[in-house]
């Protein structure tokens, strides 16, 4: 089987609290409603969880999601260690595409949807990032900005896409509501251009519009 | 408002009442008079081919009413475009049975699609009746005897897929087609470009292509998928049918056909061998008849047993 694998990377330092952490968590119960009732999709992806603040986890490891009954919640505190999330992120997918193909799986490029509120507190994520996305499995990464995040780093994050809250059009809240509903059409939709034997094209289709945000341009640097 | 005769309804007469899908092509919309009828409306409207459209709706128009009532009953047919500033922007059609819906954990009604059939039933999903032990054969007989009348009505399907084909076993088994404006009058071009489902596809077709024999191979496919419970399995593959579906006879039609189905392109079983095999009758061969010796000719009884002579044309060769 084709497996395309995501990984949902969500900011859950303090600032996220509240109304944020719970739109998130409010989210997730209904993208595992889509996935898990459309066995299509549920077959040919995978999905992992990871909070990162002070310090990154795995919350939920590379799962299909229609096997799950409970997801572990986003808890909001400490600060936005960016280098944290994209040192888990990379070892995390490195153990998950071997595990995979061992099981007998083809696997596409990962998926990364990273979100952050604010600004990076650690010195060293850049070199994490560099390290993340110059390794063998570097996912596609699909960075999403609210709050007090800062757009040239949202734009420097992603390599994939980049999107930034529109900060008077739309609440934090909401905007994140909006986010992961994203996230669903980009697994549902992706998962039906791929066939179970690799034969065709697939297409990452991640929306090119996300409501409440502005596309932003990457930095080619 | 009625659909019925098949009149080009304009845009501006709809009244929606809400969204209720959204496919790459189109989304599908409720509507607020006739809560038995939806409308399709197409995302780029430029590009749709009205008049193979109105050929559509022509086929569902001219039918008798017993075979119209058969489909109706059995697929979500164009049954009249709508228009607006002369082209056509979409059609309306009838929504799909209860029977082929189901409710999810948080109370949502979605479709009973084909993928539901193919698989072994999760938690998500529980609240989908499955077939008893023999039901997958009806619903297969079903789809079978369904493609084989619109075959017969001169129609091609093209995509044939676990997304386009809702299912039942309350109260009986029964099978319902979507997306039929993907379908074409047979050496048509179709309504929109049309693309295979992942999966679905006829290996040995021509790229593009949908034909008879196309929809033959997808037939097989489904009717393979839908006996074995198994989403991915293919002719040419070892078919492991759900125990307690088919009977000795019909498991040895169904493996023949199954088996000439990975054949060439061009030599897959018709639907009709399908149904034959489905339902397990014998079959009887026809030896092809002999003609009957024929009896002697009794030169006597005809006009024409006479001693002519014969009759110099030419003049005889002068000395």
């Amino acid at each position: 089987m084709q497996i395309l694998p995501f990984y949902l990377v969500c900011d859950e330092s303090g600032s996220m609290g509240g109304a944020p952490i719970e739109a998130i968590n409010k989210a997730l119960p209904e993208l595992h409603q889509e996935i898990s009732t459309n066995p299509t999709v549920a077959d040919k992806t995978r999905f992992a969880l990871i909070g990162f603040s002070d310090d990154a986890q795995v919350l939920q490891p590379l799962a299909d999601l229609s096997e799950l009954n409970t997801l572990p919640a986003l808890a909001a505190g400490g600060v936005t260690s960016y280098g944290q999330a994209f040192r888990v992120l990379k070892a995390c997918i490195e153990t998950d595409v071997g595990d995979l193909k061992a099981e007998g799986h083809e696997v596409y490029r990962p998926v990364a949807f990273f979100l952050s509120d604010g600004v990076p507190t650690d010195g060293q994520w850049e070199e994490a990032l560099r390290e993340l996305t110059e390794s063998r499995y570097c996912p596609k990464i699909i960075a999403f900005g609210i709050g007090e995040a800062d757009t040239a780093t949202i734009s420097q994050v992603a390599n994939f896409r980049a999107f930034m809250q529109q900060d008077s059009a739309i609440s934090p809240a909401a905007a994140l509501r909006e986010f992961a509903a994203s996230l669903t059409r980009s697994i549902v939709r992706s998962a039906s251009s791929i066939s179970a034997d690799g034969s065709g094209d697939f297409t990452l289709a991640v929306d090119d519009k996300v409501p409440g945000f502005e596309t932003v341009t990457l930095d080619k640097l | 408002m009625t659909a019925d005769d098949g009149t080009d309804v304009p845009l501006s007469s709809l009244s929606f009442g809400g969204k209720i899908g959204d496919g790459g092509q189109g989304e599908v919309h409720a509507l607020r008079d006739v809560p038995g009828l939806l409308y399709k409306s197409y995302r780029a409207p430029h590009e749709v081919d009205g008049q193979a459209l109105a050929a559509l709706v022509a086929v569902h128009r001219t039918l008798p009413p017993e075979e119209r009532a058969y489909l109706d009953a059995r697929a979500a047919w164009p049954l009249c475009r709508v228009v607006d500033g002369g082209r056509a922007v979409g059609f309306l059609m009838y929504r799909a049975p209860a029977a082929m819906t189901w409710q999810t954990p948080n109370g949502a009604t979605k479709l009973t699609e084909l993928q539901f059939l193919l698989r072994e039933p999760k938690a998500s999903w529980q609240s989908i009746a499955q077939p008893a032990p023999g039901q997958r054969r009806e619903l297969a007989l079903a789809l079978v005897e369904l493609l084989e009348r619109l075959h017969r009505w001169g129609l091609v399907l093209g995509d044939v897929s676990q997304a386009n084909i809702l299912w039942t076993v309350r109260p009986a088994p029964a099978v319902h087609l979507l997306d039929c404006d993907g379908f074409r009058v047979a050496g048509r071009s179709p309504v929109l470009a049309q693309a295979d489902t992942p999966d679905w596809g006829d290996p040995l077709a021509p790229v593009g292509s949908a034909t008879v024999d196309s929809d033959r191979y997808k037939a097989a496919l489904a009717t393979g998928r839908i006996l074995a419970q198994d989403a991915y399995t293919a002719p040419g593959r070892q078919l492991d049918v759900v125990p307690g579906e088919l009977d000795d006879r019909q498991e040895a039609a169904v493996r023949a056909r199954y088996t000439q189905a990975a054949g060439a392109y061009g030599t897959r079983p018709t639907l009709a061998e399908w149904r034959t095999a489905l339902v397990g009758r014998d079959v009887i061969r026809l030896t092809a008849a002999e003609p009957a010796p024929r009896p002697p000719v009794n030169r006597a009884v005809l006009d024409s047993a006479r001693d002519r002579g014969t009759i110099p044309l030419r003049p005889p060769p002068q000395d």
